[in-house]
């Protein structure tokens, strides 16, 4: 018989994933950004399989090739509707208003609902490639649906300045969760947006008092003050909101008759990964930046100064021994380089650590019921997430 | 015959079908392509038997002593073999554990997919946003095509600044502009556009000219400079108005708005700078069709026999750009998308009703000030 408690470790190492980061990165810019698809690919087989509730890993089943093509289908659909559709709005924002001002405005409006929709997609798609005890895991179909729920969720919160936040947050997690399926039993998401309430004290008055601070402004200059209390609040009090409904949520969770869950990730720990994470890949980007400074000075001084001198570098351009495009061409790569080093910093730095609390903080209950669980097909999906990849959301993994 | 070492080694068996992790112990039969790994479950039931052959290692996975297997192809099974020497022994005598799946249509899969991928945007791109641009140019209100003309105007003007945050300066000499308002007079007189044609000269050296949509038309200091009589100016002047007249700009700018997301999309810069500045190399290159230009040079030049002015001065100009900056900048290259340039030069003079005799469109002094707009 199995424990009744499944406790998750987390077995991912900062210098495999070092390795396999710079490996990736660096065919993504060989191959001028093809590789990516397979790059995100391989990242999250590397993060999935990491995770491992009771021991066993999870194990991410998505291809490359699946995502290319998902692009690929992502970049027809809404290349028609940038060009057509912005030609159109531009034409008649010209004709009725004199201005493409509307035109810009109805562009961007036009895009909220394929964002949500293409968010959703990904979500699906990626549940679809994830596999634990060899079970798939499965959201219904329901992106459209949910791109509605999700603007007019939006709307009440932006309207509200941040007081429907806990709403929104509980009934679209209550959406995407009752749609979730791992083999052939569902999740419920249980509880009430209500109870989110007492984790959101600290964003409200973080709101609060940034709001009374600005109204401030127009009796005293001297009220900005208040911001520098109220911004750091409400910064803290949003992680912390965001941590702890985290938490919450995961508790209301069940799968089938009576699976649950206990998440207990920290805000501070959370924040710290944050801090020192920054504070290393500056150190690190520092680090580089003064290595590759030395270099060049230990060249130049074995060399001698001259030959970088100003008249010397013109003379190379003008009889063709460093040609411009060649200039050019290193610039670029040394922009990139930047781009792929500090990318690959964050992965190591940041987006690892934080998975890893997340996960080692992570327990399943009551599992004698998962020898139970039979298999669910298998979600074609062919056009991947390729919706997300084209309008480059949820860029990290 | 076994290989195994001698004691028991057990290993998590996951089915593919249930998420029951069955521990089972391993038992190695031969080796290589002929030899398998035999599974053998709790409770005496019948062994499973995975062929060397077909084991396969999970790839990019975080923990380094253990090692999941799979059987190539779909099945859903794992095994998880967590002692190392076990995990290292079935690497070395599986021959194919690194191989990946083939699945054999996929690159044709691929392959077709990205032909209809950028066929499709080529079709939106190169002829639906066209067709549907040049439609809508001629519905679109004058008002309209005034205003969609005022922001690409500014938007030229910017991109064509010293930096940034300057935009080109537009030459306002009093003298200059009193002569281009007398030129300008004549030649309206003989056009027949719904708006007041919009002169501009700007502060810069190319050697060029274009119209833009509601009757921008923006002559470069360079050209100026270049040209020898007021005649030449005035015959540049007539193209542009033909352009004008016949809404090439606003169709040119119509289907920059529709490709220009496209672009941004494609390489993503979302509404980014890189696409305003394509916009503003498109307007300012101004390619148009060879009937376009036809058309242009034809209106320019009924236009200039209509306020009794001579359209040789015009052919000459063109064949001496041509001579001097060949056919791939400035004005030469937007007059040069008809290749043959010598040939409307010399339709040019053959539309010439006027020859030499004609009272000049500016007389020497108010050339001089004209070429000095700028400064």
């Amino acid at each position: 018989m199995e424990n009744h408690t499944l406790k998750t470790d987390y077995a991912g190492k900062r210098g495999a994933l070092f390795k396999l980061a710079i490996k990736t990165s660096l065919l993504t810019v060989l191959t001028l950004g093809i590789y990516r698809f397979w790059m995100k690919t391989r990242l999250r087989r590397f993060y999935w399989s990491a995770i491992r509730p009771g021991g066993i890993p999870l194990e991410y089943t998505g291809t490359g090739v699946e995502k290319l093509m998902g692009f690929l289908i992502a970049v027809v659909f809404l290349s028609f509707y940038i060009g057509i559709v912005n030609l159109l709005l531009v034409f008649v924002s010209f004709s009725l208003i004199n201005s493409n001002l509307a035109a810009y405005a109805l562009s961007f409006v036009g895009l909220i609902p394929i964002y949500f929709y293409a968010q959703y997609r990904a979500r699906r798609y990626v549940l679809a490639r994830t596999r634990w005890r060899t079970m798939r895991f499965g959201i219904e179909a329901a992106a459209w649906p949910y791109a509605w729920r999700a603007m007019l969720h939006w709307l009440a919160t932006i309207l509200t300045l941040g007081l429907l936040l806990p709403r929104q947050i509980f009934w679209l997690e209550k959406f995407r969760i009752d749609r979730t399926w791992f083999g052939d039993q569902k999740f419920t998401q249980e509880g009430r947006w209500t109870q989110l309430l007492p984790i959101a004290i600290h964003m409200y008055i973080g709101i609060g008092l940034t709001i009374a601070a600005t109204a401030g402004l127009w009796i005293s200059p001297a009220s900005a003050s208040l911001f520098l209390l109220s911004v750091p609040w409400l910064f803290f009090g949003f992680v912390h909101f965001q941590i702890q409904s985290f938490r919450f949520l995961a508790r209301q969770k069940r799968l089938g008759a009576n699976i649950r869950f206990v998440a207990e990730p920290r805000t501070w720990r959370v924040i710290r990964i944050y801090i020192f994470g920054g504070l290393l890949i500056w150190l690190s980007v520092l680090a580089v930046l003064v290595g590759l400074g030395l270099i060049v000075g230990l060249v130049v001084s074995r060399v001698g100064p001259e030959v970088f001198s100003s008249q010397n570098l013109q003379g190379m351009f003008a009889d063709g021994t460093a040609s411009k495009p060649l200039v050019v061409a290193a610039s670029i790569i040394a922009y990139f380089a930047f781009f792929i080093f500090s990318g690959v910093l964050v992965q190591i730095f940041i987006t690892m650590p934080k998975l890893a609390h997340y996960a080692r903080t992570l327990r399943v209950l009551n599992t004698a019921e998962l020898a139970l669980i039979r298999q669910r097909p298998r979600d074609e999906m062919s056009s991947a997430e390729g919706f997300a990849e084209a309008l480059d959301i949820g860029a990290a993994i | 015959m076994t290989d195994t070492p001698q004691t028991r080694i057990f290993a998590d068996y996951m089915d593919g079908e249930s998420a029951r992790l069955i521990r089972v112990s391993l038992r190695v039969e031969g080796k290589a392509a002929t030899g398998a790994l035999w599974l053998e479950l709790p409770d005496g039931k019948t062994p499973v038997r995975w062929a060397l052959g077909e084991l396969r290692r999970v790839p990019d996975q975080a923990e380094a002593n253990s090692i999941m297997l799979r059987r190539a192809g779909d099945d859903p099974a794992r095994l998880k073999v967590s002692d190392h020497d076990m995990a290292t022994y079935l690497a070395s005598i599986c021959p194919n554990i690194s191989r990946r799946d083939k699945t054999p249509s996929l690159w044709r899969r691929l392959t077709i997919l990205t032909s209809a991928a950028v066929a499709s945007v080529a079709l939106i791109v190169f002829v639906l946003v066209p067709v549907l641009a040049d439609q809508l140019a001629l519905i679109l209100p004058t008002k309209g095509e005034q205003a969609l003309g005022d922001a690409t105007y500014q938007q030229i003007r910017q991109a064509l600044g010293k930096d940034a945050n300057t935009a080109a300066w537009e030459c306002n000499n009093p003298a200059g502009i009193a002569a281009l308002n007398k030129m300008m007079t004549r030649l309206q007189v003989g056009s027949n556009l719904p708006y007041n044609i919009r002169l501009h000269v700007l502060d810069h050296k190319m050697v060029n000219a274009f119209a833009l949509p509601g009757g921008h038309i923006v002559l470069f200091r360079g050209l100026l400079k270049d040209a020898k009589n007021p005649e030449e100016v005035a015959g540049v002047i007539g193209h542009e108005m033909g352009h004008v007249e016949s809404r090439d700009p606003t169709r040119l700018a119509l289907r920059s708005a529709g490709s220009i997301g496209v672009l941004g999309l494609m390489f993503g810069d979302f509404a980014g700078g890189a696409a305003v500045l394509f916009l503003t190399e498109q307007l300012i290159s101004a390619q148009y069709s060879q009937g376009a230009e036809a058309r242009a040079d034809v209106y320019s030049q009924n236009l200039l026999a209509a306020t009794a002015l001579p359209s040789a001065p015009m052919g000459d100009f063109f064949l001496r750009l041509k001579s001097k900056y060949g056919d791939t900048t400035g004005l030469a290259s937007h007059m040069a998308s008809h290749p043959d340039l010598k040939g409307r030069a010399d339709k040019a003079r053959a539309a010439d009703t006027v020859g030499d005799t004609f009272v000049p469109v500016l007389n020497a002094r108010e050339w001089r000030d004209l070429q000095a707009v700028c400064k």
